[in-house]
């Protein structure tokens, strides 16, 4: 199952976060301010690695599985016994969305859209499960709910 | 759609604008701040231009328009980490509206800001029962996506009902997205949406029309499933139709993904296959064709096969063994664990360690590349490494793998890794630890490496090993306690003023088993492991009073055992007396009181190298009986037992707790007897910081410094135990380890004789790897042809370290450069790899020499029986002691010798209330230079007084014992139907015969029924108060300075054999 998905640049500004299971609150920090400094984390983490390495990072109980784009990092957390390949390509199957979405997604469609971006994973993903894999389907739904604007 | 800037505000536009060039993390901050500000403000003030005004309408639209920019600029400032809570309630607003899209964003902005707790909320419960209720298909989603996101546990009821309904809607969108909304409910409510409602609808969904409802339906079958399998068993031949029909394309293409077909659908039906399939052969057998097929057609290179392919891999590893299938998924592996991507290898590794559990043949093509992976800089590649190692651990490779994973420790600093990491180290290394010596290095570098993530039981543990040793040898435990102690000396002296940031565990131990054993270091005195043991001790460093608990009573030891309070001691337990924690006062104060006025049952208190010996515990008190007689004769008011005392009941005895109150024991959980409180103690032996139980009674003071001893070692009973099991796993797999080495027919009767052998039968049985290994001069050895550079000669030795006893069939590579595959070198080469050997990888040159080590080693390891059950007699202990105490054979410990605990149980307590030290045979009190100044004379006249009442008749409860006239065949058959025994043994120089023994029992009271001059032995019969019958055997034998008595005595009534046993000992000896 997934816990969260994050959408970061190399800077570490998060330019999407969706929290499937909220992390707990630790002592005085609310769970707010848990997400925060997770996401924190989690750039480190990815902005460190090598290109050649693995793109999977151990991470507490479960696992990161992260992607690099131009100047943007894909991460989803998984548990630890989730298919790491299995959700790296699904990392890949939301940027070919967005592409297709954006016609040639870069980082700015992103900044300037992100709520559309959530539009679109909401239509993927749902309560941390992979609800639809057909790109063909999640488009048309999004395109649906925009004639409506 | 460049930027789909024309949706913006210009305010927006440059806010999104500025916090992109912003070059710092505070410049951020600052915009941020501003934008804060700013729409707060548009939140106060009125949005729409007043009522009436002819443009409102088209007002109202750019109103809403503007009032969703807000929010999604709100969302914006949550997303870069600040408080947007002040606009929340808009974001609720706005989730009513009834414009799609608004609705949506309203939604959006909740989901994703408010805390699981945020009482708004409830506020939109109501909103989404209408857009449940919807005719509209986008509503209805935008409902059910909300209700999954925002729901919590207590609202599931008030939605529940409708989306149920919405199982059987007309549209696929709204089906898919209400079987997971109903597995959320489930998991929040399970008593709302039950498992049996969702599993009813789960059928009907899986055979939808529509794959992406059939899709989705998988992930709640696969959640259900793990919980339980059961039900779904019977879906396996639908599922196995669906994987087919996916291998033959007959989805819409739209599924198809880099030309695999629906890969995830593929993977989730694996998924739940394994899962299903799990250690149920029938099961399993269905699905066997199908998974071979889907391996076969996914493998098409690109990562979404892949990744079918490693769900098929992991299924494969879980269901019910299929040798074909096997070989498949270890031909896969092979593929990916040689592939250059990082993740391929990453995934053959996970997988590799799946099955090589059961099926070490399949990692031993990968040695060096394994090699390569835990040399890899990539951390993630390294930790799944280090997994597959774990796993592949065996009594030959575990020295290897022990070190490679203390090496990881040392350089992680995550904290849930070292965890997991610090638990697989004692996991392997009491499962395979080739010999004690080696155990207790690893765990004490695991005590420096982990320090307090381990475990205390480990501790516990490992203490228990060094006092009790393996029973195989005496003179083997004492070289382990010694090898101990050097190891233990080392470390304070390689740290010198530092020693004290060794982790808290870690000083304990050393405190311990340098307070019982510093005497047997080679390297140093006892008063250099002393003065080690007061600079530790006297440190002012932040110490928590537990761990200068250890230190202290192991300084109380040693100055015991040295029999002189060297002055840094004397500091520094004087400095103690002033502690605050009012324990360690306690104890500091006991031990200087001790030394000034009775410094001759120092040895008693502390003795040396008691603590694994049993303890006799009279439940009873019976030692107190004379003195409670003394008071109540002196007008005391007898004891009366409160009628109220369940509190007490775990303070009795069993016995006491059976026949005492009708209350019913049984059906409670063992309560913590004394007995196994005292055992606890025992366990604890000198490590408790209280002076140890050995010679007092329980609670007799000490009784507050116990209980924190027991709560500081946690579950002291299950401890016990546990060391037990561990030794035996110690003993057996050496025998085992062992056993491979030598030439074949050695090799396998070895493996049958002992039981143990099965726990790595693995490797051992049929495929020996060393039998093939050293026969396989022949063998087409994997080397490859090129000459081998230095590294890939030393990887290659690694991997022979590690892959010993992995691989049959595969040699290890030979160990020395330039050495010619001769058969003599080959066998070298395997022989370096055996057990016991396996100091690492060999050195290069001299192998040949290393076999001879190594047989003569394991030939002292193989005679051995396994452990005999713990020191069961203090007896042994005690010879073994390399005090000059070995010479006579020390009566004064005789109370410890009572074998027989249970039906002695005055024996060992009361022997130390009674005045035991009469004068000199005490061996140790030769050493003592306080015997000289002439204390032990002064402290004597006390307890001698007391022996005074010896020449009376003997007395319980101040009922004298009367003599019991009665022959020899009668008393022949009271002896049998007594039931309580006490036994004793004493050395004595003043009765010597036979005749000066029956006048003894004659004083006592007894009457003399038979002397039977040619054994030299004599009975005699006694009553008390005319119904305890009381029975005296005793047999003489003379020799030496004195005679030896042996004399047992017996009654009907089990309190009064411990003290007449007592008082007999006293006027015997």
């Amino acid at each position: 199952m997934i816990r969260f998905f994050l959408l970061q640049n190399r800077q570490g500004k998060t330019r999407l976060s969706k929290w499937y299971v909220p992390p707990q609150s630790r002592g005085t920090h609310s769970v707010e301010a848990e997400k925060t400094r997770i996401e924190a984390e989690v750039h480190r983490f990815v902005t460190a690695r090598d290109k050649k390495y693995t793109n999977f990072i151990e991470y507490n109980n479960y696992k990161l599985i992260y992607r690099r784009y131009a100047g943007l990092f894909f991460t989803i957390a998984v548990d630890v016994n989730d298919n790491e390949l299995s959700y790296l390509e699904t990392i890949h199957l939301f940027v070919e969305l967005l592409d297709s979405y954006f016609s040639n997604v870069c980082e700015l469609d992103i900044v300037f859209n992100f709520n559309k971006v959530y539009s679109i994973l909401d239509e993927f993903m749902m309560a941390g499960e992979i609800e639809e894999t057909s790109k063909r389907e999640i488009l048309d739904r999004v395109k649906d709910m925009e004639k409506m604007e | 759609m460049a930027t789909g800037g024309v949706n913006l505000s210009k305010e927006f536009f440059e806010l999104l604008k500025a916090i992109g060039e912003s070059k710092s993390k505070q410049e951020e901050d600052r915009i941020i701040a501003k934008e804060v500000v700013r729409l707060k403000q548009k939140l106060e003030t009125p949005q729409s231009g007043g009522m009436g005004s002819p443009a409102a309408t088209n007002q109202l639209l750019t109103s809403k328009k503007r009032a969703k920019e807000f929010l999604v600029r709100l969302l914006y400032v949550e997303m870069l980490g600040h408080d947007g809570s002040f606009g929340y309630i808009k974001a609720v607003e706005m989730a009513a509206s009834s414009s799609l899209f608004h609705k949506r964003t309203g939604y959006l902005v909740c989901s994703a800001c408010l805390s699981p707790e945020h009482e708004f909320r409830f506020m939109l419960v109501n909103q989404m029962q209408r857009d449940l209720q919807s005719s509209n298909v986008l509503e209805i989603c935008g409902g059910v996506l909300a209700a999954t996101a925002l729901i919590t546990e207590d609202m599931v009821p008030a939605v529940s009902g409708e989306v149920m309904k919405l199982i059987a809607h007309d549209s696929d969108t709204v089906r898919k997205k209400v079987i997971i909304a109903l597995h959320r409910f489930h998991q929040l409510a399970p008593e709302t949406v039950t498992r049996e409602d969702l599993v009813e609808k789960l059928r009907k969904v899986l055979c939808d029309r529509d794959p992406s409802v059939m899709g989705s339906s998988l992930n709640v079958i696969e959640a259900l499933a793990a919980e339980d399998a059961t039900v779904f068993k019977d879906l396996i031949p639908s599922l196995v139709s669906i994987l087919k029909q996916i291998g033959e394309h007959r989805l819409p293409s739209d599924y198809d993904y880099h030309r695999v077909p629906a890969p995830w659908i593929q993977m989730k039906i694996v998924r739940i296959l394994g899962i299903v399939g799990k250690a149920d052969a029938a099961a399993s057998s269905g699905m066997y064709e199908i998974l071979m097929d889907c391996m076969t057609k996914a493998d098409v290179g690109v990562n979404a096969g892949y990744a079918v392919v490693y769900e098929c891999v992991k299924t494969i590893a879980t269901i019910y063994p299929n040798p074909k299938l096997l070989d498949a998924a270890g031909e896969a592996i092979s593929r990916f664990i040689r592939s250059r991507s990082h993740n391929l290898k990453y995934l053959g590794v996970t997988g590799l360690a799946m099955i090589v559990e059961g099926n070490p043949q399949y990692a031993a093509q990968h040695q060096l590349v394994v090699m390569d992976c835990l040399e890899d800089p990539d951390e993630t590649l390294q930790r799944k490494t280090l997994d597959l190692l774990y796993r592949m651990t065996n009594p030959v490779n575990v020295e290897f793998i022990t070190e490679r994973i203390l090496e990881f420790l040392r350089g992680s600093t995550d904290l849930f890794l070292k965890n997991v990491l610090t638990k697989r180290v004692c996991s392997v290394a009491e499962r395979y630890a080739p010999n004690n010596a080696w155990y207790i290095r690893t765990i004490t570098q695991l005590f420096e490496v982990s320090g307090d993530m381990v475990k205390q039981e480990v501790a516990q543990n490992l203490m228990t090993l060094i006092a009790e040793g393996t029973g195989d040898s005496e003179e083997a435990d004492m070289l382990l306690r010694q090898n101990a102690v050097e190891l233990y000396v080392g470390l304070l002296r390689d740290k010198p003023g530092t020693a004290t940031k060794l982790p808290r565990i870690l000083l304990e131990t050393i405190a311990w088993v340098l307070g019982e054993y510093g005497y047997l270091s080679a390297v140093c005195t006892l008063d250099d492991v002393l003065k080690e043991l007061c600079a530790l001790a006297s440190v002012k460093a932040r110490l928590p009073n537990s761990t200068r608990k250890f230190m202290l009573s192991a300084v109380f030891k040693l100055v015991s055992q040295a029999g002189t309070c060297p002055p840094h001691a004397a500091t520094v337990i004087d400095e103690y007396t002033r502690s605050k924690d009012t324990d360690l006062q306690q104890r500091c104060l006991e031990f200087q009181t001790l030394l000034t006025t009775a410094p001759q049952i120092l040895s008693q208190v502390f003795p040396v190298d008691a603590s694994a010996e049993d303890l006799a515990v009279d439940p009873n008190l019976s030692f107190l009986n004379g003195y409670v007689q003394q008071a109540i004769a002196n007008g005391a008011r007898p004891y009366e037992k409160p009628e109220d005392d369940d509190d007490d009941d775990d303070f009795m005895d069993e016995s006491a707790t059976n026949k005492g109150s009708g209350f019913k024991m049984t059906p409670y959980e063992k309560p913590q007897t004394p007995a196994a409180a005292m055992a606890a103690m025992r366990g604890m032996g000198g490590a408790t910081p209280s002076m140890p139980g050995v010679s007092l009674p329980p609670g007799a003071g000490y009784g507050a410094s116990t209980a924190p001893v027991q709560a500081n070692t946690g579950a002291p009973g299950a401890v016990q135990l546990n060391t037990r099991n561990v030794a035996n796993v110690w003993g057996k797999p050496q025998a085992a380890a062992a056993a491979p080495a030598p030439p074949p027919p050695a090799a396998t009767s070895n493996a049958f004789a002992s039981p143990g052998a099965s726990s790595f039968g693995a490797s051992s049985t049929g495929t020996n790897p060393y039998l093939a290994a050293a026969g396989m001069s022949s063998a087409p050895a994997p080397p490859p042809e090129p000459p081998k550079t230095a590294e890939q000669l030393e990887k290659e030795r690694k991997a022979a370290a590690l892959f010993g006893g992995m691989i049959p069939g595969a040699a290890p590579p030979p160990p020395a450069p330039a050495s010619a595959m001769s058969a003599a070198a080959a066998r070298a080469a395997a022989s370096g790899a055996t057990p016991v050997a396996a100091p690492a990888p060999p050195p290069p040159p001299a192998p040949a020499p290393a076999v001879e080590i190594d047989l003569l080693d394991m030939s002292a390891w193989d005679t051995p029986a396994p452990a005999p059950p713990p020191a069961a007699a203090g007896i042994d202990i005690f010879a073994a002691a390399p005090l000059p105490a070995a010479a006579p054979a020390a009566p004064p410990q005789v109370e410890t010798v009572s074998d027989d605990e249970e039906e002695a149980p005055a024996g060992g307590l009361a022997a130390p209330a009674a005045p035991a030290p009469v004068p000199p045979p005490n061996p140790i009190d030769n050493l003592d230079p306080f015997a000289a100044e002439g204390l032990l004379g002064d402290v004597q006249d006390a307890p001698l007084a007391s022996l005074s009442m010896g020449t009376q008749k003997f007395e319980f409860n101040g009922v004298p014992l009367g003599p019991l006239e009665i022959t020899t065949a009668q008393f022949g058959q009271q002896w049998g139907s007594c039931p309580a025994v006490a036994p004793l043994e004493v050395q004595s120089s003043k009765v010597t015969t036979l005749n000066a023994f029956m006048d003894v029992c004659s004083n006592v009271g007894a009457y003399k029924v038979e002397s039977i001059v040619s054994t030299n032995e004599g009975i005699c019969a006694g009553m008390i108060g005319g119904t305890h019958v009381v029975l005296i055997h005793g047999k003489v034998s003379p020799g030496g300075m004195g005679a030896k008595l042996n004399v047992t005595v017996k009654s009907t009534d089990p309190s009064v054999t411990g003290p007449l046993a007592m008082y007999m000992q006293t006027l015997l000896r």
